[in-house]
């Protein structure tokens, strides 16, 4: 099936290398606005119906039905809202890590295959490379991070970024590792084999064919991944970056106005990213019966989101110091095991 | 057919010009009314004291950002290995497709077990921070 920007140049009255960047460009926004369309949803609404739901409480319900409308005041509220620029901030850094952290988690979505819809295949790029490349992505945001917490010249920011960083560098491997083992089943990087390599039927009950989805066929790969993965976007039990009865709100402490949005923005895409990254590698990406890939699609990020927070709502935030030993000594040797067990298994069985 | 480099660099265009077109209505929207004490960092409250850029943090932040240099090095060499693992079992046999990648990854679990014999993923708790512990630890 063609792509996104291939479908769009093929309705272009012109042809060459400026209609591929024409289309591409057309393309590109299509896939940023729906992302920022699902992140509006859920920043602002959704985590709050979902937080109230949680511990038994009605959050927004006054503007709108539902309370929806409280994303258009919240988007005019924040917009508006003065910009306080502490003393002693470094200038360039401090005004460029709230651009990293959105921008970064958004490019992510590059080479994620969305599905299709009304035949419209909702998928920007397919490079040979694209797992690599979307961990890549995914992990930049920590450098945002860190720039936020430096930059900020307050104490509670700085202890912040620090914190973002001995988590994010002791969960990046268990994560990375627990990635590649789905692709000695796989054998590529391309994200839309890596797809279609999990439809075939692995075994047939009562009729119902099972696709051969990773996370049924490696069960324990899917669980390390998804626990490296709350890590990995900052999420309770390991939202200790932020920690507000602790440290304030870490790196955002003095962030305020347009710069609160980006961060708050570019760390619900990033969730919406690490859904993505499941539902691709271990949920067979856009596919299930009945609805358009695209909605299934949609499904199995709010899905991870629905997870993130429900873990938010329920489980305690860890230590630092718990922190460090549940990632180094028992993730890491997980994701070893667990790779060294599939490689033996694919080598032997198959 | 579209080169997918550009399809991406498309994408960095507009994950760049959305949040900075957001800065600039924010920018035209918002009042700028600066003062001494509202431009103060935040500190509980308190009146900033001493530089934020000279606090001293825990070591152990340096020790496992020392650590994770060589892990993940060793997991960028591992992602080309699993592509082509299948493969190469048909081609050169198990034992030679895995032999050198159990060896490799064995060589880094002997340095993970050494660091952790040495305490280098211990967190370190300063002394002073100990004696100035009030509560009971148990």
């Amino acid at each position: 099936m063609q792509l996104l920007p291939e479908q769009i140049m093929g309705i272009l009255p012109f042809g060459g290398v400026g209609a591929e960047v024409v289309a591409s460009l057309i393309a590109a926004a299509i896939i940023g606005t729906i992302m920022l369309t699902n992140t509006a949803l859920a920043g602002p609404w959704a985590k709050r119906k979902i937080t109230a739901a949680f511990t038994d409480r009605i959050a927004v319900n006054r503007i709108g039905p539902f309370g929806l409308l409280i994303i258009v005041a919240d988007a005019v509220r924040l917009l508006s809202k003065e910009l306080i620029v502490p003393e002693g901030v470094d200038r360039p850094a401090w005004d460029l890590a709230p651009l990293i952290i959105a921008s970064t988690a958004l490019l992510g979505f590059s080479v994620i295959p969305m599905g299709s819809i009304v035949g419209i295949n909702m998928h920007l790029a397919d490079p040979e490379a694209g797992l690599a490349l979307v961990f890549a992505f995914a992990s930049m945001a920590s450098v945002g991070l860190v720039m936020a917490g430096y930059a900020s010249n307050n104490k509670f920011s700085f202890l912040g970024g620090l914190r973002a960083v001995a988590q994010n560098l002791a969960y990046e491997i268990p994560l990375i590792l627990t990635g590649v083992s789905v692709v000695i089943f796989a054998e590529t990087l391309q994200m839309s084999e890596i797809v279609a390599a999990q439809q075939e039927t692995l075994f047939t009950v009562a009729g119902i064919a099972v696709p051969s989805w990773y996370a049924i066929v490696n069960p324990f790969a899917f669980v390390l991944f998804v626990i490296a993965n709350l890590a990995e976007v900052g999420r309770n039990p390991f939202d200790i970056p932020e920690a507000p009865t602790e440290i304030v709100a870490g790196y955002q402490t003095e962030y305020s106005s347009v710069y609160f949005v980006l961060i708050y923005l570019g760390e619900f895409i990033h969730i919406f990213l690490g859904g993505a990254i499941i539902a691709t590698l271990f949920l067979g990406g856009p596919a299930g019966p009945a609805l358009p890939g695209f909605i299934w699609f949609m499904i199995k990020i709010w899905a991870v989101f629905l997870f993130t927070q429900w873990a938010r709502s329920a489980v305690p935030r860890v230590r630092i110091d718990q922190l460090i030993e549940i990632g180094w000594k028992g993730m890491l040797v997980l994701a070893f095991a667990n790779l060294f067990l599939t490689a033996v298994i694919v080598g032997v069985v198959l | 057919m579209v080169n997918p480099w550009i399809a991406i660099g498309a994408l960095a265009v507009v994950a760049v010009v959305i949040p900075v077109s957001m800065m600039v209505v924010s920018s035209l929207l918002r009042p700028s009314v600066p003062e001494t004490s509202k431009r103060a960092t935040y500190e509980s409250g308190e009146v900033p004291t001493g530089s934020s850029r000279a606090i001293r943090f825990n070591i152990q932040y340096y020790m496992v950002a020392l650590l994770f240099v060589v892990f993940d090095i060793e997991t960028v060499l591992i992602f080309p290995w699993t592509v082509v693992y299948d493969d190469a079992i048909d081609k050169v046999g198990l034992f030679r497709a895995l032999g050198p990648m159990v060896l490799f990854i064995g060589i880094l679990v002997v340095g993970l077990a050494w660091a952790w014999r040495n305490g280098a993923v211990e967190w370190v708790r300063s002394p002073r921070a100990d004696r100035q512990r009030t509560e009971q630890q148990t």
